[in-house]
């Protein structure tokens, strides 16, 4: 009895609201063409407000504190943008941040392990923890969401067993060129997002592979049915979820030159957030990689202007936790009208 | 029989978007009196029911019952005048005993204050209730372990104890094996005993003959007839059912070539169990029976949707492993699924990439890049060819109509240069010009050489479209006519045949 009611109830709401999708439709549908646009006059509006009241929030030590920031929180939106594409979400991006950093530290440091070798390694294992999610989550039907939790907490006990809770200090100087070098006057952090951000871009746009995440985050079955191999497409977006949450913690350990157990720690809100906001919808299948750039432009500025006008660093969860609310809340708007 | 009726309905009409569900219908039920509401799918049972069961609400029309005009506004407005619906789908609690069922939310209290429960009357009454009804089941046991009929009857039951003067049954035997539907039948009868009535949907002609009083039918929204039980038969029945003046479509004559697509003692996880049939190049074989028959399933286990157990495919007279869609899709088997919407488009990507999704591999080169211009080339090729109405190659599907969509649909797999297409229902949903535009083009594929097994439960379409009919029952092929042997008659017996030796079956691997 209980099921017929919810389906009363839901017919009458369809019929009494119709003026008013009619009329939320026409406004999402605006606010979906121009998605980015807005996004990006939020950005600068922030910009601006902050400089005004600080004004070495424009200058030059804060900009490249900023942009690393930024770039740092792009590459790990870039890869839980996979994730949600795909209709999931990897709540591990956080704790494989942390198990990197940690990892490389403690290669080279600890173990003394060449350079190179500790950074392959490190990959590997993100590689590694990528493909056992997305096995799970296509053989066994489980979503991402619960696969990664596990994750989100074995990962980041393996970073306090490995480091007994003490961060691994003194990683060799040529590491840390990862974190703080600069190439051409550009952070090298800053490099490597627009790399991961220019090879998404063409992978998602001009690739069969790219077409086809879409296709299977939009509607898996009829990608099954036209003969599309969905489950690897959607191990695949794991797989890179993975390597960019790691990455993000080798960048952030050669930059800080520790391995830190607990770094990291809550990141995964960042980088959904960003991807919300840039227009990913939770449903899969919808928003671009560009649209993830603006997202995370808009957290990065967002975090670091609170740091520059001495909002306590209490609140920047808090507040981040809200924009992802009403990023969120414009998500489900919008879906209401598909 | 009184002659006052107990329940009278006059004029219902419900309208749903595209479809008139019900016109100016007259339903009526007496004191104790068992009545069958026959028809073919879409024929407007269901609504009718859910309409009395407060599920619907009806556009026009007037509802006596019990001597009193009532409205009825939601399921608990119905279960408080003393209407009482079982569902094909049971709404039981799995976890709760046969006894907290009974009495959900209205538990006999003991300290009415504390709400704590009187368990032991509770038992005691639902005990009573059971052994009223004859039924050998213990209000202890929890409801999970009951079989499906078990769960029927304390459904049954529960009505029963809130006092219902009419029970209202949505095809209450399709998952019962024979010396269950006996007991059921032997429980309803009860019912009528004590003045309850009751109102039975069945496909099951011939069981549903052995208990009702009356029967009426339905067709497109109608009530075609009523019957008694002492005139009607099966014949008289299914002509009710059935005849009607449609347009009729007509498949232009094609050559018939060699087999191309062969399946062999196919068998599934479900309802398919050793299923055999051919289509030749050339050829439309319509594929007959009522929804649940088993034809999704088996055209999913054909084209790798789902894993078949036993059985093998032949295309071009060599057999494939087919083990999943892109392994039909190598083999050259497409499939245009029933529901568009969920299964065959990606409603948010745009008509160039709908047509070419079966293809975007082969279409692409170096670094995987897909070749934009191929691309847009093929797309164009068949919106043109098969006349898509589309303001541009990047419209997202989502805002094609139906027909329209179809059309993508079926462009994919010429794209994809299939041998074999599989057609779930192709022309549900679609008005009536663009179905007959996707007939025309059915016809014209098939002239080309395409082997087509078309799915339909659309009898003007089945007979007029296919070569040859095969139907299915319960999973199984009941059936198969040339196309000078085709009638509605015939189809629709085979149908409704649901085989004895299956029952029989299953009585056997229970014991």
């Amino acid at each position: 009895m209980g099921k017929a009611d919810i389906t009363i109830a839901s017919r009458d709401v369809a019929v009494h609201r119709k003026p008013y999708t009619a009329r939320l439709a026409k406004w999402s549908g605006l606010l979906r063409r121009t998605q980015e646009v807005p996004m990006l006059l939020a950005v600068a509006f922030l910009v601006i407000v902050a400089t005004i009241i600080n004004p070495r929030f424009l200058g030059p030590d804060n900009s490249k504190t900023l942009t690393r920031d930024t770039a740092i929180l792009g590459i790990a939106a870039i890869g839980e943008g996979f994730a949600i594409l795909v209709g999931h979400i990897d709540l591990s991006v956080g704790s494989l941040y942390g198990l990197g950093g940690v990892l490389i530290a403690y290669f080279i440091v600890t173990l003394g392990m060449p350079i190179a070798l500790a950074i392959l390694l490190t990959l590997l294992i993100m590689l590694l923890i990528g493909l056992i999610h997305g096995v799970f989550v296509t053989k066994l039907k489980m979503h991402g969401f619960l696969i990664t939790l596990v994750t989100m907490g074995v990962a980041r006990g393996v970073c306090l067993v490995l480091t007994k809770g003490w961060p691994i200090i003194d990683l060799p100087r040529v590491y840390n060129v990862i974190g703080q070098g600069h190439v051409f006057n550009i952070p090298v952090p800053v490099l490597i997002f627009v790399f991961t951000l220019a090879a998404t871009f063409f992978l998602l746009r001009f690739t069969y592979i790219g077409r086809q995440i879409y296709a299977t985050g939009g509607n898996i079955e009829a990608a099954r049915l036209s003969g599309v191999n969905v489950d690897n497409r959607v191990i695949l977006c794991f797989v890179i979820s993975a390597l960019c949450g790691g990455l993000v913690g080798m960048i952030q350990a050669g930059r800080l030159t520790i391995g830190h157990p607990g770094a990291g720690a809550g990141y995964e809100l960042s980088a959904i957030a960003a991807c919300i906001v840039g227009g990913l919808s939770f449903a899969g299948g919808q928003g671009s990689v560009l649209g993830i750039a603006v997202g995370a432009a808009l957290i990065g500025v967002l975090q670091n202007a609170m740091i520059m006008l001495n909002v306590s660093p209490y609140w920047h969860q808090i507040v981040i936790g809200f924009v992802l609310l009403i990023a969120i809340a414009f998500d489900y708007v919008r879906r209401r009208r598909v | 029989m009184d002659n006052q009726p107990m329940l009278k309905m006059e004029h219902i009409s419900k309208r749903f978007p595209g479809v008139q569900a019900l016109d100016d219908v007259k339903f009526e039920v007496y004191p104790g009196e068992i009545v069958g509401l026959v028809g073919e799918n879409g024929a407007g049972k269901s609504t009718l029911i859910k309409i009395l069961s407060g599920v619907y609400s009806r556009d026009q029309g007037e509802i006596w019952f019990r001597g009193q005009k009532v409205e009825i506004r939601s399921p608990q407005e119905a279960q408080m005048l003393g209407i009482s619906t079982i569902y094909q789908e049971l709404a039981l609690v799995p976890h709760l005993s046969v006894a907290e069922n009974l009495f959900l939310n209205r538990e006999p209290r003991r300290l009415p204050a504390l709400g704590i429960v009187d368990f032991g009357r509770m038992k005691r009454d639902a005990q009573a209730v059971l052994a009223d009804l004859g039924v050998e089941i213990s209000p202890d046991q929890l409801v999970k372990e009951l079989t499906v009929s078990g769960q029927q009857m304390v459904e049954v039951a529960k009505a029963v104890s809130r006092r219902a003067h009419l029970v209202l049954m949505d095809e209450p035997t399709s998952a019962l094996s024979s010396k269950e539907v006996d007991a059921l039948f032997a429980v309803v009868r009860r019912l009528k005993e004590r003045g309850v009535s009751v109102v039975f949907i069945s496909h099951r002609l011939e069981e549903i003959l052995q208990v009702v009083d009356r029967i009426i039918v339905m067709r497109d929204g109608r009530r075609v007839g009523g019957l008694s039980i002492e005139e009607a038969t099966q014949e008289k029945i299914i002509r009710l059912m059935v005849g009607r003046d449609v347009a009729i479509f007509h498949k232009e004559k094609a050559e018939i070539g060699k087999p191309v697509l062969e399946v062999r003692h196919l068998s599934g996880k479900g309802l398919v169990k050793d299923v055999s049939l051919v289509v030749h190049r050339g050829e439309i074989v319509g594929l007959g029976g009522l929804v649940g028959a088993g034809r999704t399933e088996l055209a999913r286990l054909i084209c790798g949707a789902d894993p078949r157990t036993g059985g093998q495919i032949l295309i071009d007279g060599q057999e494939v492993d087919i083990r999943s869609p892109a392994d039909a899709l190598k083999y050259g088997i497409g499939f245009v699924p029933e529901d568009r919407k969920l299964h065959g488009l990606v409603l948010g990507m745009d008509v160039k990439e709908n047509i070419t999704m079966a293809i975007l591999r082969r279409i692409s080169g170096w670094l995987a890049v897909i070749r934009a211009r191929r691309q847009k080339q093929i797309a164009e090729h068949y919106v043109n060819t098969l006349s898509i109405s589309t303001p541009s190659l990047s419209q997202l599907v989502r805002n094609l109509s139906g027909g329209t969509q179809q059309k993508v649909v079926v462009a994919k797999w010429l794209s994809a240069q299939q041998k074999v297409l599989i057609m779930d229902e192709p022309t549900r949903g679609i008005d009536v010009g663009a179905k007959a535009e996707v007939h025309a083009l059915m016809s014209r594929l098939a002239k080309e050489g395409m082997g087509i097994l078309m799915i339909s439960s659309e009898m003007p379409e089945l007979i007029g479209m296919s070569d040859r009919v095969i139907v299915m029952c319960q999973g199984r092929v009941t059936g198969e006519f040339r196309r000078e042997e085709i009638t509605q008659e015939s189809v629709m017996a085979c149908a409704t045949q649901f085989i004895a030796v299956s029952s029989s079956e299953e009585i056997a691997l229970q014991e």
